[in-house]
């Protein structure tokens, strides 16, 4: 439930909903928390769980990668195009290069990717949540115990977005290098120094750093978030509707948030 | 779990190894590209460029020599002394560029990043040495600018002084303006160099009166029994007077040429005159000599007196 609710209710209900959001926000943290130490656990690691992980990973991201980079080259190299004849016709051809690195690989392309999977995520959780309702069990009613169960059975899938995320995001990303350069000087290899510097003048450690952490960051939100949400839902037996996904709303705000975070942290 | 569901897509665990391998080779590949071009596994040696002030150097920043990076700056601290400490990676490979002349500067335009360069004008020099320390020269487009604006500022209140109504070249332009005006009068630039018709009419017709003047001093000189006619006549008097003046020359002539023959004359009778001389004075001396004789030849005169002849 969302804090600005709390507006339309007696104020003597307050710190009950206040605690209520608290403990949602934490049982999401919780559950991030769970399933990175199962994913760095070797006992996970059995038959069942890395088959359960391989076909998700096949669906969130075999399937997705070539059409997701497919997509993303092409936007990319609209924008590609746009800013370097925009930086010619000023004169500033050597700063485009930059820009386009800056722009597209450090914001736009990790920010899309985590987008897109958490899009892929919330069809596969409807589809989940179906198939658990099919199963014959109530989200009204579901146990302690179901919800430990489900949790296990989640983790798979909040790994599988998260690497999807991050796969999505340095497919791209080399893609859009790659364009970056033949846009820039063509097929000729005599640039390659030229932009291998200009690479490493963007990326310097902090930028490296925040790249990095933000894609990470990117990815345990998508598969956490919803994921968490959808607990939460089960667990207080509101009712559930397959047309919108839970948590798409925090997982927009957190998404916000760490891109927000990120640019303050490398430009301010 | 393990056994495969009918609707399972086929070698669904391979795929996702196959996945999780080349991402991961592409994110290792992608991290060592970036340490690449980072310079990590490149020698270099270090330099430090103390400079008055840092603003614009970032690290991260190319060092270029002739337009070719050859360094990035790494660290820029400030000093003990106050001064701005730029400390440059240079590849080792590029080093050689670098000698102990160059000289080294900090370029920052109006628009663009700032810019730093090594000139080496004597490539034969020694090699700049490790952890060397340089100053740096700057040179900033943005500080011209106050004095630039102080400059267009003077200028600009020049201009308004020179442009104001009152002003010397307002006066001079009115003038000028007068000018054109009385140029294009009746009298034009009479008028406009007399300072006013009036003189410029009074000027006419003084000429008008020297004309006249002319007209009548043309008949009395060129006239029938003019000054002229005169003149020719005493010209002629003149002629018939020289020419009588000539032959009284030559007559003066003659004589003189007769006087330089006896001046001739007289000078082959002195001529003579000394030859004679001469012997009269060799007689003497003979003479001389007999008396002389005769005296020894005397035993009874005693008398040494000589007495001349």
């Amino acid at each position: 439930m969302p804090l600005s609710s709390l507006i339309y209710m007696k104020p003597g209900r307050w710190a009950h909903h206040a605690a209520r959001y608290a403990r949602g926000w934490w049982r999401m943290l919780h559950l991030g928390a769970v399933a990175l130490v199962m994913a760095l656990s070797p006992s996970t690691w059995n038959r069942a769980n890395r088959a359960a992980t391989s076909r998700h990973i096949h669906a969130s991201t075999w399937q997705v990668l070539p059409w997701f980079t497919l997509l993303t080259a092409l936007v990319s190299l609209v924008i590609i195009r746009i800013v370097l004849v925009t930086a010619q016709s000023y004169g500033l051809s050597r700063f485009a290069l930059e820009m386009v690195v800056r722009v597209l690989v450090l914001e736009l392309i990790p920010l899309s990717a985590a987008l897109f999977a958490a899009l892929r995520a919330g069809m596969a959780f409807d589809a989940g949540a179906m198939g658990l309702a099919r199963a014959g069990m109530p989200a009204r009613l579901a146990t302690e115990e179901t919800l430990l169960r489900l949790r296990r059975d989640l983790v798979p899938q909040v790994l599988s977005n998260a690497f999807s995320v991050l796969s999505l995001a340095m497919a791209s990303s080399v893609v859009v290098l790659l364009l970056a350069y033949l846009n820039v000087y063509g097929l000729s290899p005599w640039g390659l120094d030229d932009y291998t510097r200009t690479v490493g003048r963007v990326f310097d450690p902090v930028i490296t750093i925040g790249f990095v952490a933000k894609t990470v960051l990117f990815g345990l939100a998508v598969a956490v978030i919803p994921s968490a949400a959808l607990l939460e839902t089960l667990r207080h037996g509101g009712r559930y509707r397959s047309t919108v996904q839970p948590g798409a709303l925090r997982l927009l705000f957190v998404l916000l948030l760490i891109e927000a975070g990120s640019l303050a942290v490398k430009y301010i | 779990m393990a056994e495969p569901l009918p609707d399972e897509p086929k070698h669904v665990e391979t795929k996702a190894l196959i996945l999780l391998v080349a991402i991961g080779a592409l994110i290792v590949a992608f991290f060592l590209y970036v340490m690449y071009a980072r310079g990590v596994f490149q020698e270099t040696q270090t330099l430090t460029l103390v400079a008055d002030d840092s603003e614009g150097v970032i690290p991260g920043m190319d060092m270029t020599f002739a337009g070719f990076p050859i360094g990035r700056v790494r660290q820029v601290d400030l000093g003990q002394d106050g001064k701005v400490n730029v400390l440059v990676d240079i590849a080792r490979a590029d080093a050689k560029w670098l000698r102990t002349t160059s000289v080294f500067t900090l370029e920052r335009s109006v628009v663009g990043e700032t810019r730093l360069r090594a000139y080496s004008g004597i490539l034969t020099d020694p090699a700049l040495p490790d952890k060397a320390q340089r100053p740096v020269l700057r040179g900033d487009a943005t500080a011209e600018i106050p004095r630039l604006l102080a400059t267009a500022r003077t200028l600009l209140e020049n201009l308004e002084a020179l442009t104001r109504p009152d002003s010397a070249i307002g006066n001079t332009l009115n003038n000028v303006e007068t000018l054109s005006g009385r140029l294009n009068g009746r009298y034009g630039v009479l008028g406009t160099a007399l300072g006013g018709d009036a003189e410029a009419q009074q000027l006419l017709q003084t000429l008008r009166r020297v004309d006249g003047l002319l007209a009548k001093a043309d008949t009395r000189v060129f006239g029938k029994d003019g000054v002229i006619d005169d003149t020719q006549a005493a010209i002629k008097e003149l002629d018939g007077l020289l020419l009588d003046a000539r032959g009284t020359l030559q007559k003066v002539d003659a004589v003189l040429v007769e006087a330089q023959g006896v001046a001739a004359n007289t000078r082959t009778a002195t001529q003579d005159l000394g030859k004679l001389r001469g012997e009269v004075d060799a007689s003497l001396r003979k003479v001389n000599r007999l008396v002389d004789e005769i005296n020894r030849k005397w035993p009874f005169k005693r008398d040494t007196e000589i007495k001349l002849p």
